[in-house]
Parts: structure tokens; sequence; C-alpha cells
């Protein structure tokens, strides 16, 4: 199997293998579940229609009444970048659940089944994982035109086979172990062995997997953004907004720079998040 | 070593072929009719039937994605809608740009990759800090980073330019401005265009330079200390022996193949940055292709970088296999 490669994504970032305190954990952890409450109230806390222009154009941060000050055409940044960042952080989320859920159904069978199974199912998947998968996600999203719907079917196209690789390896590991032999050995069914002994063995590694994930997801859809293969204006989008008023970054750096800055923002958090996240489920480096 | 050079080759051929297909089945369900593309918007039915059924798009679908296939044999990747030149003639103009600068920013990742790795193993003190930073700028999306290279070193500073490969007519003949000048012995002009790669090359390089460093500086800690090192060293060899000769070379092996993923990665991610800086590159040229739905063009872009970011992984694996013959154990 080693021809063909199966790789991981190597993550670009991270603080890996670091040892946090369970506080400072459990503190990004929260950290987190509130980026997630901002982004599902993104409506709720813009003060600002985001979409109509509201005050004097280019106004900087802290102007009054405007927190992060205005756009080339008077709309609140704050309002802006509050649904853009609910745009990309619950679309990260959508893309991982289901490249988890695809990934995952694929490795377990394959797992769990063995034989001929296994071997044609992660061949399929070693294919997909040798393809440079952003690449591939953007040919994608350019066929089937840009729009929020066909950006994540794209992504997902190229995600899910990485999830896939580690949840196979994951169930064959269990499936070697004690206590899945025993119940294989008195009789239980490979039914029963699957849904109560191999897919609660594997629910830690998926987790940590899908949260050091995050982040990789989050830049990966803001380069999608940049190049306009996301929502379409006026909507507002972290990587388009940037890439349409690149032409005023020396006069006004903000009016490009803070949906940039959120995206670093939410890739950090997603980041540290997810490392935080390994450093309190139990699961094998 | 030959069975595995032959099983290895022959997954990168597979591999190409699915790319291929990928991309024909994309290019079918595209929106936008190639016939009517070809004839002009204002020509009648009867002439956009004709056309379909000289492209050859009444064909079945086999057939179609084996005139395709015979077409890239040849070099063959149709026009583009949007410069109405071959898409081959296009990329054959843009590509070498693109070499010149993911080449250049590979070079940086190696260097800082290389650094991040040793001050780390060695607890270099003070390096904590400018390991932080490029944590940190690695955690950014790179269009963040070139607009913050963009604000310093052109706005603030202005010791570097904003936009293209030079100022300079490139003299030829490879289409790489910094080697074409120097060639030419010509030293503006080569100058200039060191200027103008500098910048995008570095944001380019940062994530590749954290992924290759911290996989170099944990083989590294591995082999600090293993038995052969404190044999080395109680033989009272210096450190810096130890660590040139019995060290580096044995914890070089994971971060080699991480450097050739990493290359492979700049090729697909290069097009972001070259859009922020008008790099003239194929990743520009993707760019621009992108709005306006040039499929022929995005299609033929999308199989040259992927073609050499599978020929670059195919290589990387031969190379391991060659330094190290466990590689083809398994």
């Amino acid at each position: 199997m080693t021809t063909l490669l199966p790789r991981g994504r190597p993550r670009p970032t991270a603080i890996g293998g670091s040892h946090l305190a369970r506080p400072v954990a459990w503190s990004l952890v929260a950290l987190l579940i509130l980026v997630t409450l901002v982004a599902v109230f993104a409506q709720v806390l813009a003060p600002d229609n985001p979409i109509q222009p509201v005050g004097a154009p280019n106004l900087p941060p802290l102007a009054a009444g405007h927190l992060l000050g205005t756009d080339q055409i008077g709309r609140d940044l704050l309002s802006r970048t509050l649904i853009g960042v609910q745009a990309s952080w619950l679309s990260a989320l959508v893309v991982v659940t289901s490249g988890l859920l695809v990934g995952g159904v694929i490795g377990l069978i394959a797992g769990a089944t063995g034989g001929w199974v296994d071997t044609v199912l992660m061949r399929f998947t070693d294919l997909f994982l040798a393809l440079p998968g952003a690449l591939v996600a953007i040919a994608i999203v350019a066929a089937l035109g840009s729009g929020l719907t066909n950006t994540l079917i794209g992504v997902v196209i190229v995600w899910w086979p990485y999830y896939a690789r580690i949840l196979r390896g994951e169930v064959k590991a269990l499936a070697a172990r004690p206590h899945v032999e025993a119940a294989r050995l008195s009789g239980v069914s490979r039914h029963r062995i699957l849904t109560r002994h191999l897919l609660p063995g594997v629910v830690p590694t998926a987790v940590v997997t899908a949260s050091l994930d995050i982040a990789n997801v989050v830049l990966l859809l803001a380069a999608l953004s940049f190049l306009g293969l996301g929502r379409q204006a006026p909507a507002p989008e972290l990587g388009a907004d940037t890439a349409r008023t690149l032409s005023q970054l020396l006069s006004q750096w903000w009016v490009p720079g803070i949906p940039g800055l959120a995206v670093l923002v939410l890739s950090l958090i997603a980041n540290l998040g997810g490392d935080a996240v390994r450093n309190l489920l139990p699961v094998r480096r | 070593m030959l069975r595995f050079l032959i099983r290895r080759l022959a997954a990168a051929v597979v591999i190409l072929l699915i790319l291929s297909f990928v991309v024909f089945l994309l290019e079918h369900i595209a929106p936008g009719d190639p016939a009517r593309a070809y004839v002009g918007a204002n020509a009648s039915n009867a002439t956009v039937a004709a056309q379909r059924q000289a492209l050859g798009l009444n064909d079945p679908f086999l057939t179609q994605f084996w005139r395709f296939l015979g077409g890239l044999l040849t070099g063959d990747l149709g026009r583009s809608l949007r410069t109405r030149q071959t898409v081959t003639a296009d990329i054959a103009t843009y590509l070498p740009a693109t070499v010149q600068l993911v080449i250049a920013a590979f070079v940086i990742a190696v260097v800082l990759g290389g650094l991040f790795a040793v001050s780390g193993a060695l607890r270099w003190p003070g390096a904590s800090i400018g390991r932080g930073l490029l944590l940190l700028l690695a955690t950014a999306p790179p269009f963040l980073l070139a607009l913050l290279g963009l604000i310093v070193f052109f706005g603030r500073l202005g010791w570097l330019p904003a936009r293209g490969d030079g100022n300079f007519e490139d003299p030829g003949p490879t289409g790489m401005q910094v080697l074409d000048t120097l060639l030419h012995g010509q030293g503006d002009a080569f100058l200039d265009a060191l200027q103008h790669l500098v910048l995008p090359a570095a944001v380019l390089s940062i994530a590749p330079a954290v992924a290759i460093g911290r996989v170099f500086r944990s083989s590294l800690q591995g082999v600090l200390h293993v038995d052969y090192a404190r044999t080395a060293r109680s033989k009272g060899l210096t450190e810096r022996r130890v660590l040139t000769h019995h060290v580096v070379r044995n914890a070089l092996g994971p971060a080699l193949s991480m450097a050739g993923l990493q290359l492979g990665f700049m090729f697909a991610g290069v097009v972001v940055v070259e859009q922020v800086f008008s790099w003239p590159g194929i990743g520009n040229y993707l760019a621009a292709s992108i709005p306006v739905d040039d499929f022929p063009a995005i299609a033929g872009v999308t199989l040259v970088l992927g073609a050499i970011y599978v020929v670059s992984n195919a290589v990387v694996d031969l190379l391991q296999a060659a330094a190290d013959p466990r590689v083809t154990v398994h």
C-alpha cells in the first residue's frame, strides 16, 4: 500500500504536541464554543445592516458608532465581519462534519470488514489523497459555479479521504484489542461488534482529528473566497471582502485588513482549541 | 528497488489518469456551451449544432474522454475563452515565473525550517521568540501575510516593489527573470528582479517552513539522545561534530520527505499569492480565468499544476528510497 502514499494533511501551524494544563485546555475549548455561539447569533450581535451603507465611507476603527470603522461605501465593518465570521466558521464546521461522516463511514466499513472490501475502498481513498486537494477543489467549484453551497460541496469532495484513512487505521487497531476479540469469540454478531465495540472506540480519535482540522478548512475556504469562489457580492465574506478592496490597502488598511485579521483570529482559535481537545481526550499520539 | 521504482511510477501514471478524468468530467458538467463559445453568442442554432458536431460533442462520453487524453499527450489543452490563445501557449508563457517563485520560496522555507528545528532542538536562547512569531504567521491566511508585507516593505519603508516580477524586459531564454538577467550579466535588471521576488517568495514560504521545521525538530530530538550519539560524545567529540556527523544525517529523512511534500503544496497554493502581487505566473492566470468562467484555462492550469504535484511526490519517494533502503521494504 505504500506505493499510493496515504498522506495526512500536514498542519500548517499549531503548537503541536504541547501539554496544556487542564484549566487552560478547558478555557480554550470554551473559546471554541464561544466562537461558535458568536457565529450562530451573528445577526443578533451585528449592530447594523451589513449590506446597507450606514455611515460615512472609510471611517477608521474606533470611529464614533462604528467600532471597526466603515468600508468604501460606508457599510459597518463590524457587522460585515460578524456575518463573514458566521459564513466562515459555520462552513468550516459543515465541511469538517461532512468529511467526518463520509470518511468515517468508509473508514469504518473498510476497517471492520477487511479483505477485498478494505483493499478496494482504501485504494480509492488513496487515489483521492494523492491529488492536490486545494487545486481540485478550485476546479470543482469553478465547474459547478460559485456560491456557498457549491463551495462546500467542492471542498467536501476533496476532504473526506483524510478521515477515511485515519479512522480505518483506528478501527484496525481497535479490532485487534482483547475486548473486541473476546466479543467476537463469544459469538457477538458483526453488526453488534461494529456498533457497540468499534464505533464508541473511534469517537475520541474522530473528534480530535476533526477539531485539529478546522483551522485548515477555515484557511482553505478563505483562499477560495479570496479567489471569488464563495458567496457573491454584496453578501459579506471574509476572503472576498479583502480581495475586493485590495486597492485601498495603503490608504485605508482597515478595509481590506480587518476581514483578513478575522480569518487569522478564527484560524488561531481553531488551532489552539484543537490542541486543547487533543490534550483533554484519551488518544494515542 | 527496481520493483519499488516500477510500482511507484505505475501509481503516478494511474493518479495522473484519474486527475485527467476528474478534469474532463468537470469540463463536461461546467456551465456554458463550448460550441457556442466557439461560434459566438449571435450565431444561429444551426451553426451551433454544426459546431457541436465538428467538435465531436455528440460522440459517446468515453470516445470524448479518449480524444481528450490524446489531446493531452500531444499538448492540446483547448483554447482559452478569455485570451483567445491556446491554453498550452498561455501556460508556456506564464509557467516560468511561477517556477521561479516556487523555487525561491522553497529555498527560503528550507532555510527557515532548518533554523526553526535546530534552534528548537538545541534550545538556543531567545530563539523561541522567533519560533513563536513564525508559528503565528503560519496560522494567518497567506493573503493577510501578503498585505502585511506590502504595508511594511512597500508602503512604509518603500524598499520593495508591489507588483510583477521586474521592470525590465526579460531577455530570455528561460522566462525566469532572475535567472535570465543573471545569464546576460545585466546587474541592474537582476537586482530589480530579485527585489520583486523577495516578498512574494517570503509570503509563500512561511507555512511550508513551519511544516518542515516541526517535522525536522521532532526527528532531531529523537536522534539527539540515541546510543550512537552518546557513544560519539563519550569518545570526546565536540557537540558540533556529533551534531553534523551523527545526528543531523540520521534525522534528515522525515524532513526531506516533508520538504518534498511541501514543494508540491506550494505549486498548488501559489494562486492566491500570485494574485495579490500581480505576479505574471499561471496562478494569476488561473485567478483571472475564474471570474469569467474560462473553464478550458482553469482545466489546463489544474492539470499542469496537478501533474507537477503528482510527479514531485513520486520523485521525492524515489529519492527517499535511494537514500534509505528501508523505505522499499513494505
